[in-house]
C-alpha cells in the first residue's frame, strides 16, 4: 500500500515536471530567460572585464625555421 | 468583465479547430510571423505543430539535445573537471558565455515550419554540428592554460586555422590532438548568436584596419585584438583562408600567437599539377613541423584509418546528393544540409558523424520507399551559390515557408567532392593536396572561373529551376565576377536572385532587406503570391 502512494506520488512529480518543462518549451521560456537576463548579464560581464593589450606582444619572429 | 463573444464561438469551425489541434494547420494556415515577438526573434510560443511532431520537436528535439549537451559536457570533458572548465570558459570568453547558451534556438530557427521525416532528418544534422562544437569547446578548455588547462594536454595540441582542414593531422591522432582556432569562436557564433561576432568586427576597425575588407578576416582578427583566444595549443598551422582577404589576419595572428608557426598556404591558381605537387610538398611539411614541435611520429595506418572513415561519409553524402538530386523525398532543410556538410568536410573525421549518418540513412530510406514527399509545398527547387550570410543561415527555412523556394543544394556541399585514395602514399598525398585545395570559397567562389561557373552543371544534376545567388558585399573575388553571372543568366535564361550580405555582419544588410529583395523578386519577376504572407514583413532586428 505503501509502495503504492510511494508509486503514485512519484508519477506525479514526474508528470508535473514534464508538464513543466513543456510549459518552457512551448512558451519559449527558455528563450525568454536567455535574451532578457542571462545575455545582458554576460555582456556587461564582458564589456567590464579587465583584458591584456595583444598590441604589446612584441612584433619578433620566434621560429625562423619555417618563414 | 468582457462578456463571451457568442458570434465568434458560433462561427468557429470546432471540427477543424480539432484537426488542426492533432495533425496541425496545413501550411498556408500557419502564420508563423505571428508567433515572433516583435525585435527578438523570440517565440510568444513555439510552433504547434500538430500532436506528433510537436511531442517530436518537444521530447526528440529540445529536451534530448538539452539532455545530450549535458552528457556530452560530462563525457567529453572527462567528468566533474571538465565541467569545471566549461563553466570557467563559459564565464571568460565572450563567444563562449554570450553566444552558445541560445544554441537551442539556432536549432528553433532552422527547423520552422518543417514538418514529419523533413523535421527529423534535418534536426539529427543539428545534434551532429552540436556534438561536434562540444568536442572542440571541451579540448579547448582542457587544455587552455590561461584557465588551468592541463599542461600535458597542451603540449600535444596543435591549433590551426579553420580553413585548414582538419585531416591533415589524421597521422597523428592517436598521439596528438588538433583543434581549429576559429571555427568555435567566430564560425559557428555567427550562426548560432550573430550579436557576439560585431564585437570583434569593431574591435579590427577600432585599430585602424579598414572596414571593406571581408568582415570574417575582421573578426578572426579582432578575437586576438579583444584577447578572447584561448591558449590551448603549443604550436600552430595556417593558412590563407579561402583567399587574400585574410593576410592581415595571418599577420596579426602571427604577432599576437607567438609561437611556432607553420604557414601552409592554399595556392590561387590550383589547376595544374606542378601547383599540386608543390601543395603536397605544404603537407609534408606541415607533417615535419608537427613531429618536430609535438614529439609525435608520422603512423601511416592511423592516416589510412581515418581517411577511410572520412570516405565512407563521402560516400553516404553522395547517396544523399542522389536522392536530393532524383527526388522529393530528401529529408533535409537547405540549412541543415550545408552547415552539416562543411563542418564534416573542413573539420574532418569523427564519430558523431557516423551516428548521425545512420540515423539519417533509415530516415532518408523510408521517405524514399514510401515516396514521402518531404517537402510538399516546394515551387521551385534552389541551388545557392558563392559565399552565404552566416547570420542568415536560416533564410533557406524563411523562404521555403514564405515562398515555397527550397533549397536543395548549396556551393558549400560540393566542394569536398572526393573520396582520397589510400592504396600507395604518393596517390594518398597528391588527394589530400587536391583535398585540401578544395577548401571552403577556395574551390568555387575565388577558385577560378571554370570553378565558379560549376554552377551551371549542378544546377542540372540537382534538376534545380532557381538560384539563390550570394553577394557578399565585401569579397572581392565573388564582386569581380558579378557581370559575368548576370549576363549568363541572361543568355541561360535563369530566375536567380542576387541574395546581399556581409558574411557575418548584419548591419550592413539585415535579414528583413534580405527578405525584402526576396520578396520583391518574387512578385514582380515571378508574379507569384506567398504561401505564408504573415512571414513577408516582420521585425527580427535584434534577434539572435
Ligand atoms: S567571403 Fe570572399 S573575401 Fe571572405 S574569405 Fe570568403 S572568398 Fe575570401
Amino acid at each position: 500500500m505503501k509502495a503504492c502512494k510511494i508509486l503514485k506520488k512519484t508519477v506525479g512529480a514526474l508528470a508535473a515536471v514534464y508538464a513543466g518543462l513543456f510549459a518552457v518549451y512551448y512558451f519559449d521560456l527558455d528563450g525568454k530567460l536567455l535574451y532578457y537576463v542571462v545575455e545582458p548579464f554576460m555582456i556587461k560581464r564582458f564589456d567590464n572585464m579587465k583584458r591584456r593589450d595583444p598590441l604589446s606582444v612584441p612584433y619578433d619572429q620566434i621560429d625562423k625555421e619555417y618563414m | 468583465m468582457k462578456k463571451p463573444d457568442f458570434e465568434k464561438i458560433k462561427n468557429t469551425n470546432f471540427k477543424k479547430l480539432a484537426h488542426d489541434f492533432v495533425y496541425g494547420k496545413p501550411h498556408g494556415e500557419r502564420r508563423l510571423g505571428e508567433l515572433y515577438i516583435p525585435g527578438t526573434g523570440l517565440y510568444k510560443h513555439r510552433e504547434w505543430r500538430g500532436i506528433k511532431d510537436t511531442m517530436y520537436a518537444f521530447n526528440n528535439i529540445w529536451l534530448y539535445n538539452y539532455g545530450m549537451l549535458v552528457k556530452d559536457l560530462v563525457v567529453l570533458g572527462g567528468g566533474p573537471k571538465g565541467l569545471v572548465q566549461f563553466l570557467k570558459g563559459t564565464m571568460r570568453y565572450r563567444w563562449m558565455g554570450q553566444t552558445y547558451l541560445t544554441v537551442m534556438h539556432w536549432v528553433d530557427r532552422n527547423l520552422e515550419g518543417m514538418r514529419g521525416e523533413a523535421l527529423r532528418g534535418s534536426a539529427w544534422h543539428f545534434r551532429g554540428i552540436i556534438n561536434a562544437c562540444l568536442v572542440q569547446i571541451t579540448q579547448m578548455f582542457n587544455r587552455d592554460i590561461s584557465l588551468g588547462g592541463d599542461p600535458k594536454l597542451w603540449e600535444k595540441t596543435m591549433g590551426h586555422d579553420e580553413t585548414l582542414w582538419g585531416g591533415v593531422f589524421y597521422p597523428f591522432r592517436d598521439q596528438m590532438t588538433n583543434i581549429p582556432l576559429q571555427m568555435i569562436p567566430y564560425f559557428v557564433t555567427c550562426h548560432c548568436n550573430n550579436h557576439t561576432v560585431l564585437n570583434y568586427i569593431d574591435a579590427a576597425q577600432a585599430l585602424g584596419l579598414p572596414g571593406d575588407p571581408c568582415p570574417m578576416c575582421q573578426a578572426e582578427a579582432g578575437i586576438f585584438l579583444q584577447d578572447d583566444v584561448p591558449d590551448f595549443f603549443k604550436a600552430f598551422v595556417t593558412t590563407n583562408e579561402a583567399c587574400d582577404g585574410s593576410v592581415a589576419t595571418s599577420v596579426i595572428q602571427d604577432w599576437m600567437i607567438n609561437k611556432p608557426l607553420f604557414a601552409m598556404p592554399q595556392p590561387m591558381q590550383f589547376d595544374n599539377e606542378e601547383v599540386l605537387e608543390n601543395c603536397a610538398k605544404e603537407i609534408e611539411g606541415a607533417w615535419k613541423f608537427t613531429e618536430e614541435k609535438l614529439g609525435v611520429k608520422f603512423n601511416w595506418d592511423e592516416l589510412v584509418k581515418n581517411l577511410e572513415s572520412q570516405n565512407e561519409l563521402q560516400r553516404f553524402e553522395w547517396e544523399k546528393w542522389d536522392v536530393a538530386a532524383n527526388t522529393n523525398s530528401y529529408p533535409i532543410n537547405g540549412v541543415a544540409q550545408a552547415l552539416y556538410r562543411i563542418f564534416q568536410g573542413q573539420y574532418g573525421d569523427l564519430p558523431i558523424w557516423h551516428e548521425v549518418d545512420a540515423k539519417v540513412r533509415k530516415i532518408m530510406d523510408k521517405c524514399v520507399e514510401e515516396k514521402i514527399n518531404t517537402f510538399p509545398m516546394t515551387r521551385h527547387r534552389v541551388i545557392a551559390w558563392s559565399c552565404a550570410p552566416l547570420y542568415y543561415s536560416a533564410w533557406c527555412t524563411w523562404a521555403y515557408n514564405c515562398w515555397g523556394l527550397n533549397t536543395i543544394i548549396n556551393m558549400d556541399s560540393l566542394m569536398f567532392d572526393m573520396e582520397i585514395r589510400t592504396d600507395s602514399y604518393e596517390n594518398c598525398l597528391m588527394d589530400m593536396a587536391r583535398y585540401h585545395e578544395w577548401a571552403p570559397m577556395r574551390r568555387m567562389a575565388v577558385g577560378g572561373l571554370q570553378h565558379i561557373f560549376e554552377l551551371w552543371d549542378n544546377m542540372e544534376k540537382f534538376n534545380c529551376d532557381m538560384v539563390m545567388m550570394y553577394d557578399q558585399l565585401k569579397c572581392k573575388g565573388m564582386q569581380g565576377v558579378h557581370g559575368l553571372f548576370e549576363d549568363e543568366f541572361r543568355a541561360r535564361n535563369i530566375n536567380a536572385i542576387w541574395m546581399p550580405h556581409a558574411l557575418p555582419d548584419k548591419r550592413d544588410v539585415s535579414r528583413a532587406e534580405i527578405r525584402d529583395i526576396v520578396n520583391d523578386y518574387m512578385f514582380t519577376v515571378m508574379g507569384e503570391e506567398p504561401l505564408d504572407p504573415s512571414l513577408l514583413e516582420f521585425d527580427d532586428a535584434n534577434s539572435w
